[in-house]
């Protein structure tokens, strides 16, 4: 399996995807943002849709499409501070108007099967080259800013009196939200990418442990979700989104049953 | 010390106001308690003096600028949010830049530091406080903030919280600012009471607030 280029290719961007949508989903948990990623996951599909129309590379437009997406959810959450949940759907419903706009006008429609349900096939070299970039710097980002986004989750008034720039963090949050779901889209499908976020540390949060532990079993279990998933989907022939959010469950239900048969 | 001039403050930066042309001086080393009805602006007024809210009129000035803060029971403070009693202080310790802060003296001070492995989310209400007392006293402040210290614990550890709040007060000489929705435990513990009523204030030493109190007056009387 792993002499074929596209598995390669595919492993190499799940390895990424793996250790980053875990570290961004623990905190997205944490602050009960967990919708962000369906929302943001359908601008990237706007994203893709215009890449395909204007024919640039679909992951670059979807990751600057998703960022203004990411952008105007920060702006809008001021203006509906109790209800936040609404600014989701108002984004959701612009990111399916544009997408369902240009897929329906019939410039869009080819490949957008493998941006809806994933594709180890269709990763090419500069597909890897992207991800590996902006992997890397959001990856980077996000270890810079830990200890801020920690103090933030867990004490977003205590951080404020620290000087930390809760505003400025939460855009900057919710740009690398955007970035990791538009690289990841290729891999995971847009239908399933917000598994990868949330059920890895739904599982890790079974083992009731401290805040890195739990960061760092996520990103385990992500791997093991991926990384077998990919390597399922090969063998079985079906697509990487649907078999690793499969996975994902599995592992989330055995970790469960594990954990109860122990603490008896 | 502690010195608001003619501060006025809305949510919507704009009148009516909801403290209006407030004027108040809290002196160095008091334990000021601030009582009052709900929705009287009492948490406002920290946040403003805290520095997370601004003032749309006039000014706080504060001769330090070292202030800890324990905020009201936070939302993170469930049995499944994985953090532990080490941890959040690090994280404290971290944004102070402050190497020099040692966490498990700070959990001396409040008697727990046989808990800084615990899931923070597992302690009873009052641990959980004396725990968020020991970060607010890391980078020794001058000035401790605390919003509804006894609310959600019991009778024992409200004992333990208050003792160690007054012997900050008396033998660490720091500053204490507390909001109290008990009358009697801020009468019991402080050297000042802040009453305020529908946006205005008064401030009364613990005789005064006494008189007032047994005398039955509103705020428009002592005004």
């Amino acid at each position: 399996m792993f002499q074929l280029d596209f598995m390669q290719n595919a492993f190499i961007a799940g390895l990424i995807i793996s250790i980053l949508c875990p570290f961004i989903g623990l905190f997205l948990v944490l602050r009960r943002y967990s919708t962000i990623g369906d929302t943001l996951s359908h601008s990237s599909f706007a994203g893709v849709a215009i890449g395909l129309v204007i024919g640039i590379n679909p992951i670059l437009s979807a990751f600057l499409f998703t960022t203004i997406c990411a952008i105007i959810i920060e702006f809008l959450r001021g203006y509906y501070k109790k209800y936040a949940e609404l600014v989701m759907s108002i984004v959701l419903t612009l990111s399916l108007g544009i997408a369902i706009l240009l897929i329906s006008s019939g410039k869009a429609s080819t490949k957008v099967n493998s941006y809806l349900f994933g594709s180890i096939l269709t990763v090419s070299s500069e597909d890897i080259k992207l991800i590996l970039i902006v992997g890397l710097i959001s990856l980077f980002v996000l270890i810079f800013l830990y200890n801020k986004l920690l103090y933030i989750t867990f004490d977003e008034e205590g951080a404020k009196t620290t000087n930390i720039n809760v505003r400025l963090i939460n855009y900057v949050f919710t740009i690398l939200v955007g970035a990791t779901i538009s690289m990841s889209i290729r891999v995971m499908g847009l239908l399933v990418i917000s598994s990868i976020m949330i059920v890895p540390v739904a599982t890790a949060m079974q083992l009731k442990k401290g805040f890195k532990s739990t960061l760092i079993y996520s990103i385990l279990f992500g791997m093991i979700d991926i990384l077998l998933g990919l390597s399922l989907s090969y063998y079985i022939d079906s697509a990487p989104g649907g078999t690793i959010a499969i996975t994902s469950i599995i592992t989330l239900c055995m970790v469960i049953i594990i954990n109860k048969f122990l603490n008896k | 010390m502690i010195n608001i001039k003619n501060l006025s403050f809305s949510y919507s930066n704009k009148p009516p106001y909801i403290l209006n042309n407030i004027n108040l001086t809290i002196p160095d080393g008091a334990y000021l308690s601030i009582v009052g009805e709900n929705g009287s602006c009492k948490t406002t007024l920290i946040k403003l003096i805290l520095g997370i809210l601004k003032p749309n009129l006039g000014s706080i000035e504060i001769n330090s600028n070292k202030i800890g803060y324990v905020p009201q029971r936070l939302d993170s403070f469930n049995s499944q949010f994985p953090i532990t009693v080490k941890e959040v202080l690090s994280c404290h310790k971290k944004s102070l830049k402050n190497k020099d802060i040692n966490i498990l003296e700070m959990l001396k001070i409040v008697n727990m530091q046989e808990y800084k492995n615990q899931l923070l989310g597992m302690l009873s209400g009052g641990q959980q406080q004396r725990v968020l007392i020991a970060r607010a006293l890391m980078g020794n402040p001058d000035i401790i903030i605390l919003d509804e210290p006894s609310t959600g614990v019991d009778e024992v550890n409200q004992k333990e919280i208050y003792s160690i709040l007054k012997r900050l007060n008396k033998e660490n000489k720091k500053t204490i600012i507390s909001i109290e929705h008990n009358i009697n435990i801020a009468l019991e513990n402080s050297t000042h009471i802040l009453r305020i009523d529908n946006g205005k204030l008064k401030l009364f030493t613990v005789d005064e607030y006494k008189k007032f109190r047994n005398n039955n007056l509103d705020l428009d009387n002592v005004i």
